[in-house]
């Protein structure tokens, strides 16, 4: 079964963005900066319906990063300065722990615009994963980073679980650091087994698909041990990954094969990419019995709104050729 | 130059309102107005009648030009009112490092804006044909600036690497589409022809008209070095610079800030004709006076000596985003505690971490003359 979703933060549409200036500047008050995310939600919401996406994300508009949720309403964390968001012009606030973290409220729900996600389609929501959230903050507080992805996995579990109660059908778990290493050959064996470790924490036994999501950086690095990740899926950034590596392996489990470039502008050629997505997905699921996903490769916020607009076409349009040419 | 610790500033400094306004044509309050006579006068502005007369027309089509003229003359009048040995014309003439430069090639198109962090974006553009110079980049502001000191002059220039990483590549990716297989080997390959192609048609076209029009020394600013920080990307940057500058008669330095230096010092020994290198420290060190211990943000120093770069350093004294206005003897220690580091005094130029765009005229004016006092203090303890 091939479908389609989107795998993070949208980029604000040109009206919003000139509401968020003008909030600054103090010429739009907070009401009428809500009304333009509101306004602007309902726009990528529609976008999503009217290009038959599988699940349905509210476009994530107001989260100022992956963290920022969570930096912000977390007891025991600081919000820090601005660090670079991986090899991006882009930049997050540094989560900075500073004492044991604890969570006061559903942090996901409040900032999501649940009202806004339709009745008819399953809802899915995004949430930065354990390991990318430790290597990212800075540990003033625990032992090692290794405590600080168990205490937030915990966490994670908390807010999935509540997530799972208000109608949510599925959680993608982001976690970029897990394959984004530059300088680094790959990954111990023995660091990859605590973060299944963590991972299980979060998502074992949750009733809800789950899905860990990679990114920036090269998959088939943490292969095979990501295999045994305790996910329903997991989703590759097919613009940083070695294909031919990947397909010397054969997957049990469902793949989010991120085949549109949310950091490139150019709109990729559909015959392209379902060669592409046909190729790895005969490798690599020879049965043809998993789940397979057509994604952006990360979040879309880097490209201006149309942009984006754009490749959820191509997205969709890939995903229903490869429905009817290949499963 | 032959002096010990020469100062000098790296970046843009802020645009008055009076410019910013005047060069739009909009009207300006008498504060603004009064702003620019202010500042004209403690800097010995000559004729600022006719500024006055200029900001309180209406719009005519050579008020652009004029207003491009006077702020370029405050901000060289202003590095030297404050002391400084080298200066230029504080990016006046320019919208901002970026746009500056896409704006005035062809090849490229403004695609919108893009977030950078929170509620601050940038306006990103698309590569959808291959870059062509149509017209000087920074000729004319360099003229002028020529014309308006005795100073010795640099020119900061945006660096082609730089330029290409914050710009969508689509016009070679589109080319090279079905060539190879792997993507991301794909868009490497789009990356590496679209840098050299702008580095042949444009960045070299431009420093031979500088060149020729009497320019000593060339700053290639290149915030964006240390972004990709594999082995293949930074070669790919070297290589870039390399090319760059390659065959001219004149002195390079690179400016890097908010970077990566232990990237950076594994490669900077493999530039060439690179005399200096501009980079950002003072953001990193503490306040506290003193030589050793206190100095944390100069520990990369030894990165760079031990990975055999023999250069100079544009050092880093002043932080460019606090209000805090560094004391002489913080200047003094920094400037004291790498000589100590490095064994070479005559290898410092005394710098700001990066430009003073983000801190108002009169707090960066205080800044920049605590900084030449610095420099001073440390030549008398040297003597």
């Amino acid at each position: 079964m091939t479908c389609c979703y989107l795998t993070g933060i949208l980029p604000r549409t040109k009206e919003l963005i000139e509401a968020t200036r003008a909030y600054d500047r103090g010429r739009v008050n907070e009401k009428e900066l809500e009304k333009a995310f509101e306004n602007a939600t309902l726009k990528v919401i529609d976008t999503q319906l009217s290009t038959e996406f599988s699940y349905i994300t509210d476009g994530m508009l107001k989260w100022q990063d992956l963290f920022r949720p969570f930096t912000e309403n977390l007891s025991g964390v600081r919000i820090g300065g601005l660090a670079r968001w991986f090899n991006n012009n882009t930049f997050y606030r540094k989560p900075i722990i500073v004492g044991d973290i604890r969570r006061k409220k559903s942090i996901i729900e409040e900032i999501t615009y649940i009202k806004y996600l339709p009745k008819n389609s399953p809802w899915k929501a995004i949430l930065p994963a354990p390991y990318t959230f430790a290597q990212l903050s800075e540990n003033q507080f625990y032992t090692d980073k290794i405590e600080l992805m168990f205490k937030y996995a915990k966490i994670l579990r908390e807010e999935i679980e509540g997530l799972a109660r208000l109608g949510f059908k599925y959680v993608q778990l982001s976690d970029p650091a897990l394959v984004y290493k530059p300088i680094a050959t790959s990954m111990a064996s023995d660091e990859l087994s605590l973060i299944g470790e963590a991972l299980k924490v979060a998502v074992k036994g949750i009733i809800i698909k789950t899905c860990l999501q990679t990114f920036f950086g090269d998959f088939s690095k943490i292969l095979p041990e990501a295999l045994d990740f305790p996910v329903d899926h997991v989703g590759i950034d097919l613009y940083e990954t070695n294909f031919e590596k990947l397909k010397e392996y054969s997957f049990e489990k469902g793949v989010a094969l991120g085949l549109v470039d949310s950091r490139d502008s150019l709109v990729e050629n559909e015959d392209e990419l379902v060669t592409v997505a046909k190729e790895i997905m005969e490798s690599i699921d020879s049965s043809k019995a998993c789940e397979v996903f057509i994604c952006p490769n990360c979040d879309l916020e880097f490209l201006p709104w149309k942009r984006a607009e754009e490749k959820t076409k191509v997205i969709s349009c890939v995903a229903k050729r490869l429905k009817e040419e290949f499963l | 130059m032959n002096k010990l610790f020469p100062t000098q500033e790296i970046g843009s400094l802020a645009k008055p309102r009076w410019r910013v306004k005047g060069y739009r044509g909009k009207p300006l309050s008498k504060e603004e107005i009064t702003e620019a006579v202010d500042w004209g006068r403690k800097l010995g502005i000559e004729d600022l009648d006719e500024l006055i007369k200029l900001l309180s027309e209406t719009d005519s089509g050579d008020r652009k030009r004029a207003m491009l003229e006077w702020s370029a003359k405050y901000a060289i009048r202003f590095f030297e009112s404050a002391g400084l040995d080298v200066v230029f014309a504080g990016e006046q003439w320019r919208s901002e490092m970026y746009e500056h430069v896409i704006r005035k090639t062809t090849g490229f198109k403004f695609l919108g804006c893009v977030k950078c962090f929170d509620y601050r974006y940038f306006n990103k553009a698309a590569c959808i044909d291959k870059p062509k110079y149509v017209g000087s980049l920074y000729l004319d502001e360099f003229l002028f600036a020529k014309e308006n000191t005795e100073k010795e002059l640099k020119v900061p220039f945006t660096g082609p690497y730089t330029l290409v990483d914050w710009t969508f590549n689509e016009f070679y990716e589109k080319r090279l589409s079905g060539e190879f297989r792997d993507f991301k080997r794909r868009k490497l390959e789009a990356k590496r022809e679209f840098l050299f192609d702008l580095i042949k048609k444009v960045i070299r076209p431009e420093i031979s008209k500088l060149v020729d029009a009497g320019a000593k020394w060339i700053q290639i600013d290149e915030p964006a070095a240390t972004t990709n920080p594999t082995d293949e990307e930074m070669e790919l940057f070297l290589e870039s610079f390399n090319e760059t500058v390659k065959g001219f008669n004149c002195a390079f330095s690179l400016h890097n800030c908010y970077s990566n230096y232990e990237v950076l010092a594994k490669h900077a020994c493999k530039l060439r004709n690179c005399s200096q290198l501009a980079l950002e420290f003072a953001n990193r060190d503490s306040r506290q006076a003193g030589i050793g211990d206190p100095r944390t943000g100069y520990k990369e120093i030894k990165l760079f000596e031990d990975y055999g770069f023999r250069g100079d350093y544009g050092l880093g004294v002043i932080d460019v985003h606090t209000n805090f206005v560094e004391p002489p003897e913080l200047v003094r220690d920094r400037i004291l505690h790498v000589v100590k580091m490095i064994g070479d005094p005559g290898r410092i130029y005394v710098s700001t971490d990066c430009g003073l765009r983000t801190r108002k005229w009169e707090l960066s004016f205080k800044k920049l003359k605590n900084m030449v006092l610095g420099a001073e203090l440390a030549r008398k303890a040297l003597k």
